[in-house]
């Protein structure tokens, strides 16, 4: 049941940073590889601020604003100076990883002493509870786990909910019509350049505070952790995609959110049944490739298949 | 009004595939006017709108909007002024966005985009009212999304957004070409009854001799990057179709002379 629980909660949280690959890779059409480096400077910076005893909330917005920052430049190196989409997230990513190096001031900041998120959510979940320890259908969980599990899924619907909200205004409409036809909406007075800067902007917020909630969640930051984040956040997209079938925004939205609590249950079951934790890259990256090439090999089998 | 002063334009300059696409084209047309441009391919008419909507900036020359210079204005600033239709029926549209959220962006081309909502209620009503006075059964189908509709349907909305918020400029470029001849005919009614009703100022390019012998109050017709002949008035008013296809043939021919007196006197001294 912890296991259940814990990869619920951390399908959760990665579905903020799958709301933020929603953005650049199904809204712009820009594999946005920033998010490797901007998962982990959303960890560095909140781990950094909160063992100097800043409070959970004001590191963990923080960090969302400092992933803001590293979308600012993947967007500004692409429009302004013309650099190559995967180009520009790349430059980022590689120097954020020096930066992330500085925040933290060695590669790896242990959270277990120090008030976070989590500390809150044990709080959250012994209140409801009653106990440190409960049962749930009959299996004995963990206050910590419960409350943990319900502070993420709330946080989670209110992003989600802005999201669809923001999607619906007069911006957020250009933003999406940015990505649907470049031609149109400039000859309609919008700037693409610009919906793609503030859109990198708001992906990379989305994915720094993944990070930030990560970090608190398994109690450290890691200079490592976010190796492979993207296609991770590709995943999730692909399932959502394949599980709602439909352009609308809002079921684009819970379809991702879904893609990612799923993909991480899956994962934990792989690992439960034995897949060797060393594999989990290689085996996300083939299904990535297959969801990819999937489709197109889809249409060749239909093309090629006698006339009836 | 439109002012274009003395337009130059060169395309890979300084390369084997250089095109000097405008060679200095000046023009003026009045406020109201339907000017209709024609020209052979690469003639420079769809580079000479190009020019005007901003897609590129000139090498040379100016352009004045309703006595503004918009010259080294970017092309989604222009687009405060400039109405426009596409050749490709799905250039104008955002395919996966629903028919009212394409005519609620178009209702705001040129404005500041806040945190409005893009389609409050109070606005629906009246896109409805405008999509129903096409006569195309579109107001039933106003929340699919406007990919799922044909070309012409496409083009029609794309001509209804261009005009929704009166542009100073209305540009047309070949925007029935792709149509089948029953769609494109309904395209140009549509367009002519807009154009009219609002008193636009428009720019249309077109291939169709019949086109350009019925619409509109005056026809330029370009060559090799420059206006080579520009009807308007009486003269206007006399041209046939006839006519302009044999303009075209006299343009050919002094064309092919051209390049026979050039490979003549390539053999004779080189």
């Amino acid at each position: 049941m912890t296991l259940l629980l814990s990869a619920w909660t951390i399908g959760l949280i990665l579905s903020l940073l799958a709301l933020g690959i929603y953005i650049s890779y199904r809204v712009f059409k820009f594999a946005d590889i920033t998010a490797d480096g901007s998962i982990t400077f959303g960890a560095a910076v909140a781990a950094a601020m909160l063992t100097r005893g800043v409070h959970p909330v004001t590191a963990s917005v923080t960090a969302f604003f400092a992933g803001c920052l590293a979308g600012l430049c993947t967007g500004v190196l692409h429009t302004r100076f013309k650099i190559n989409q995967l180009l520009s997230g790349i430059l980022v990513m590689t120097a954020l990883y020096s930066i992330n190096l500085h925040v933290m001031g060695s590669s790896n900041i242990p959270l277990l002493s120090v008030t976070t998120i989590t500390t809150y959510a044990q709080s959250l979940g012994r209140w409801i509870t009653g106990h440190d320890s409960a049962t749930l259908l009959g299996w004995p969980v963990n206050a910590r786990d419960v409350g943990s599990l319900l502070l993420v899924g709330a946080i989670v619907f209110v992003i989600a909910l802005l999201a669809w909200l923001f999607f619906r205004t007069n911006l957020g409409s250009a933003m999406r019509a940015s990505g649907d036809n470049e031609q149109m909406i400039r000859a309609l007075g919008v700037s693409v350049e610009n919906m793609i800067v503030l859109g990198l902007c708001v992906a990379n917020g989305l994915v720094a505070f993944a990070g930030a909630l990560l970090a608190q969640y398994q109690g450290f930051a890691d200079v490592q952790m976010g190796i492979g984040m993207i296609v991770w956040g590709l995943a999730s997209v692909i399932i959502g995609r394949a599980l709602i079938g439909t352009d609308s925004v809002g079921a684009a939205l819970i379809g991702t959110i879904m893609g990612s609590v799923l993909f991480r249950l899956i994962v934990a079951l792989a690992l439960r049944w034995g897949l060797n934790p060393n594999d989990l890259k290689l085996v996300t990256a083939l299904f990535v490739f297959g969801a990819l090439v999937l489709p197109t090999l889809m249409q060749r089998v239909k093309r090629h298949a006698p006339a009836t | 009004m439109l002012q274009l002063r003395e337009l130059q334009k060169t395309f890979f300059a300084g390369t084997p595939n250089e095109v000097r696409a405008l060679r200095g084209v000046s023009l003026q047309i009045e406020d109201g006017s339907f000017v209709i441009v024609i020209g052979t391919n690469g003639s420079g008419k769809s580079t000479l709108l190009n020019a005007v909507a901003g897609s590129f900036f000139v090498d040379r020359g100016a352009i004045q909007i309703a006595g503004k210079d918009v010259t080294r204005w970017p092309e989604h600033r222009r687009a405060s002024m400039i109405g426009r239709v596409f050749q490709n029926p799905f250039s104008g549209t955002a395919p996966t966005m629903t028919v009212a959220e394409n005519l609620a962006l178009a209702a705001r081309r040129g404005q500041p985009r806040g945190l409005g909502r893009l389609l409050p209620a109070r606005i629906q009503k009246e896109l409805r009212d405008r999509v129903a006075s096409l006569n195309m059964q579109l107001e039933t189908r106003m929340h699919n999304p406007i990919g799922t509709l044909s070309g012409g349907q496409r083009q029609a909305l794309t001509l209804l957004m261009a005009t929704w918020r009166r542009p100073d400029l209305l540009l047309l470029d070949e925007h029935t070409a792709a149509l089948d001849p029953k769609s494109a005919d309904q395209i140009v009614r549509l367009t002519e009854e807009i154009v009219s009703e609002h008193r636009l100022t428009t720019l249309m390019v077109t291939h169709s001799m019949q086109q350009a012998a019925t619409l509109g109050d005056r026809i330029v017709m370009m060559n090799q990057g420059n206006v080579h002949a520009d009807y308007a008035g009486a003269h206007r008013r006399h041209l046939r179709a006839d006519d302009l296809v044999r303009r075209f043939d006299e343009i050919r021919r002094e064309e092919r002379l051209d390049a026979s007196a050039a490979q003549l006197l390539r053999e004779t001294y080189v």
